[in-house]
């Protein structure tokens, strides 16, 4: 269990306040090494675990020859699927039913290539590594689809439910006057964390400990108990500190399986941490998309109709939908519109969840054809985009709760200096290099899930806020604190936090960018009922020092009780505690509609995504926006692209801490540029084998890629949205940064690149 | 391969002793055997920078180095980098007041690899530093404040 307390300096005492620039009060731990993430949990007697696997894309596994491995020092156990336990089928996230049958985690059946088939366990790391480097599979091989290229992969299966459509956008299109078609195509993407996954996991008779990095403590542990037939109870996630997750960490896999069942088998506590090779295919990042627009407008630029149509890969196990409309719905005022998606199953591991699933490339293609259009008809492309602005939800058909974007693309072109652009593609040089300006929106949808929160006021006048919600560097401990500070009149340096914890009051998935909307309301009202159960005593308890005033208010702050107009001398919480004898007032709360309370809704809210609400419920369209200004060099001779300047001009409402959600912010935005420029899983057609399944390969971003980034905030508290007022931080900045590049790019070069990423080879 | 050997590592100052198969890494020596865990393990293939620990002042990669090859030389770790009494090192503090990490687990890494780079002297511009601290990946993407920290570490330490 981890407390976080605030130590850090700050700047003024308002910073302890929500909305101040409180530096992170985890910071202290993690820049010192002392921050503890969950497979650095020391533990007696932990053995080893290593998986093996599959060198083949389709087929079956005919044996296994674990002979020399078992013989290998340290040895203890070896996992096959000829003797893995048979798990039970698990509820899926969503709250279904789980596929029919068996879960196997080590399966026999091969889908994909790097599927774990195989597992070591032994004393040492080492003796595991160098057992399963011993082990023969032999396969019986059958035909694969590699990816969207190979000629296999067909139609795919039409997705209904992505199907959007209003006024009559094939007739528009056809009589439109000026008609753009094109085909964008993103590839498969890996969210690398840089914490690889792991797990230890511990079993003491029928309950089970498990120490792994998640996003999602409950949903997790609901899995493994079902997996195991024990009672939810039974099972204990703990994840203090997750080294980075951006979607990955949410949903209990394969490997974290085949640790539990190791540990019960052997009756020792088990770790098991995925290579940083065998992360490219433990779990799925985002699938490859393409999609074709079609944008008709008038010559003036107004647009007349969108079409639609995208597609994107899934495994041959699970149906993974990249909603590649998302965004294109919209963005823009169009009166004729339609959108559907295929969905391709194929043989790779099940696609996942990587910064803004869908939006991201959706906004790739859309706010790319905008810009073509822009072009095409001789506009500015920041023009174009005013003139269509939505102003109101095209597709809902409902008032925006706010939205900034043009304010944004206001503040941003204004900072970027956008006026000074010159129109005509390679019109702007310097020396050698040939330098492009480029805008794009973006856009995240605010989601919203009930939370749950415990606040302690403790004796010594200091306090606790308790939440099994996680913080992976978004900011949770610090912007809890912050809440709890502001509520409780209590300095910020005299809370503790405890997260990452299955044990706690319960929370919803971080995911979707909705924890620190949802956690700080569900911290906001436990708090304030615990102020108000202070201030009850303060008055009432026969002990009260104010008993005899017969008031009916008193104000709490800096941690001192005082009375309204200094009838009674102040007296610290610490002290009026003692004064009454009383060790603490607890306050459990949660967000839960009347309702939902019951056990059953409870249990569904915070385990699956059952009651995740829609946008769009309740009158109007709640989305964060955000406008990005990039300039783009490109060497005339080698075709290389570097983003020398980018200014971002975001609307999340509210900031609860502006220097953490900058933090993301940037941190979205560079995610953006090594999409743009870099990132691309590379997959060999013969066997279906991810073949730059390391980080020498795989390219992210490093220091080096990255120029000054301006971000400035045009948000405005947006109480539709969130009880206090905030909107989607942290999947927000990465929608727009690819097809800024691009548009940039083409600015500079005069050469339109429609598939990501943005390689030299594609642009001489 | 059984036998273990053993070895006496000079770590932040103190000396540790482990008995280890020689194919142990430094990396997992420490966080596997001596419970220093503040070093991290991103890759174990000298591609991310999180493992950057220091052998005689110079930075190295923990992941890439057998712990039976550092014997009689000084090791520190994030953990010793400050002196002693819960202090910060100016480095440190210096990232924590830019918020130079998010998740923090590329963040040892960098630290370590900010602290040499200072006392290389690759600090004189933004881009040099940029350039001098791309061995180190976060995924986090906070390279902006990690430029700004060791850019206000370098200059106060001149
Ligand atoms: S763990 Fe050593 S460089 Fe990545
Ligand atoms: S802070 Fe998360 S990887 Fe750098």
């Amino acid at each position: 269990m981890t407390f976080v307390t605030p130590k850090s300096k700050h700047g003024d005492a308002s910073d302890g306040n929500l909305g101040g620039r409180l530096s992170r009060i985890d910071g202290p731990e993690k820049i010192t090494g002392r921050a503890t993430y969950a497979i650095e949990h020391q533990i007696e007697g932990l053995v080893y675990a290593v998986t093996v696997q599959s060198t083949i894309a389709a087929g079956t596994v005919k044996s296994v020859d674990s002979k020399a491995a078992e013989a290998s020092p340290g040895v203890l156990l070896v996992l096959t699927p000829d003797n893995i336990t048979h798990l039970k089928s698990a509820t899926t996230w969503a709250g279904t039913p789980g596929p029919e049958g068996p879960f196997l985690a080590l399966p026999k059946t091969v889908r994909f290539n790097g599927q774990h088939v195989v597992a070591v366990v032994a004393e040492t790391l080492e003796q595991a590594t160098a057992a399963a480097a011993l082990i023969k599979v032999s396969y019986e091989e059958t035909e694969h689809v590699y990816g969207l290229e190979d000629p296999k992969a067909g139609e795919g299966v039409p997705i209904d439910p992505m199907t959007k459509s209003w006024g009559d956008a094939e007739t528009a299109f056809a009589e439109a006057p000026v008609r753009i078609e094109q085909e964008y195509k993103t590839p498969r993407e890996y969210n690398v964390a840089i914490e690889p996954h792991g797990i230890i996991a511990q079993w003491e008779g029928d309950k089970l400990t498990l120490w792994e990095p998640s996003q999602w403590v409950d949903g997790m542990a609901r899995s493994y108990a079902e997996w195991f037939g024990i009672p939810f109870e039974n099972v204990r996630m703990i994840s203090p500190y997750i080294g980075g997750g951006f979607g990955s960490k949410a949903l209990s896999l394969p490997h974290g399986a085949v640790a539990a069942i190791a540990a019960r088998m052997l009756g020792k506590p088990v770790k098991l941490a995925v290579t940083r090779p065998q992360t490219f295919t433990a779990y799925g990042g985002r699938p490859a998309t393409r999609q074709t627009l079609a944008l008709g407008a008038t010559k003036e630029g107004k647009l007349l109709s969108i079409i639609q149509h995208g597609v994107n890969e899934t495994s041959k196990l699970g149906m993974a939908v990249e909603p590649l409309g998302s965004v294109t719905a919209i963005m823009y005022a169009v009166p004729n519109f339609s959108s559907r998606q295929n969905v391709i199953p194929l043989n790779t591991v099940t696609p996942g969840a990587l910064r803004a699933p869908g939006e991201n490339p959706s906004a790739f293609g859309i706010e790319s054809a905008i810009d073509e259009l822009a072009y095409e008809i001789g506009m500015d492309p920041l023009e174009i985009r005013l003139l269509n602005y939505a102003e109101e939800d095209p597709h809902a058909k409902i008032p925006w709760s706010t939205r900034q974007l043009r304010e944004a693309f206001a503040e941003g072109a204004k900072a970027f200096g956008w006026s000074k652009r010159t129109p005509a593609p390679r019109s702007m040089r310097d020396g050698n290099q040939l330098i492009g300006w480029g805008v794009a929106a973006g856009t995240y949808p605010v989601r919203r899930t009930p939370g749950e929160a415990l606040v302690r006021i403790l004796a010594d006048g200091t306090a606790e806020v308790a939440s099994s919600s996680i913080d992976m560097g978004q900011g949770t401990y610090t912007i809890l604190a912050q809440t709890a500070a502001e509520v409780l009149g209590i300095p910020v340096d005299r809370i503790r936090v405890k997260l990452g914890d299955s044990a706690l009051p319960r929370a919803p998935v971080a995911g979707g960018s909705q924890l620190a909307n949802l956690m700080t309301g569900a911290v906001h009202k436990a708090a304030l009922a615990a102020r108000e159960e202070l201030i009850g005593l303060a008055l009432n308890h026969p002990n009260s020092p104010f008993l005899d005033l017969q008031l009916n208010t008193l104000t709490i702050a800096d941690g001192t009780i005082s009375t309204p107009r200094g009838e009674r001398a102040d007296i610290s919480i610490a002290d009026f505690m003692q004064h009454i004898g009383q060790e603490k007032i607890e306050t459990l709360r949660d967000t839960l509609p009347e309702e939902k309370k019951n056990t059953v809704d409870r249990y569904n809210n915070f385990t699956t995504m059952m009651a995740m609400k829609s946008p769009t419920e309740g009158g109007y369209s709640l989305h964060s926006w955000c406008a990005h200004f990039v300039e783009v060099r490109v060497d005339e001779d080698f075709g290389t692209v570097r983003v020398s300047r980018m200014v971002s001009a975001l609307d999340s409402g509210r900031l609860y801490n502006p220097k953490l959600a900058e933090s993301q912010w940037r941190g979205g935005i560079i995610m953006g540029i090594g999409q743009a420029l870099l990132e691309e899983g590379i997959i060999d057609p013969r066997n279906a084998r991810v073949i730059n399944n390391n980080l020498g390969d795989y390219l992210v971003a490093t220091n080096a890629d990255i120029p000054d980034l301006q971000v400035i905030s045009v948000g405005i508290p947006d109480h539709h949205a969130s009880v206090l007022g905030g909107k989607a931080v942290g999947e927000l900045p990465i929608v727009g940064v690819a097809p800024a590049i691009a548009n940039a790019v083409f600015h500079a070069t005069g050469k339109r690149i429609r598939d990501l990423p943005i390689t030299l080879d594609k642009i001489l | 391969m059984t036998g273990t050997i053993n070895l006496k590592l000079d770590i932040n100052g103190r000396s540790r002793e482990l008995a280890v198969e020689p194919r142990v890494t430094l990396l997992d020596a420490l966080r596997e055997h001596l419970d220093l865990t503040g070093t991290k393990k991103g890759c174990d293939q000298g591609q991310c920078g999180a493992c950057t620990v220091h052998v005689d002042g110079k930075r190295v990669l923990a992941c890439l180095t057998l712990a039976a090859q550092v014997e009689g030389r000084a090791i520190t770790t994030i953990e010793g980098l400050a002196d002693g009494d819960g202090g910060l090192h100016p480095v440190q503090s210096a990232f924590l007041e830019h918020d130079a990490f998010q998740c923090g687990y590329c963040t040892p890494g960098q630290i370590m690899s900010a602290v040499a780079c200072i006392r290389e002297g690759h600090t004189k511009s933004d881009n040099e530093i940029r350039e001098y601290m791309s061995g180190n990946l976060c995924r986090c993407g906070a390279y902006s404040h990690i430029v700004a920290a060791v850019r206000e570490a370098a200059e106060a330490a001149s």
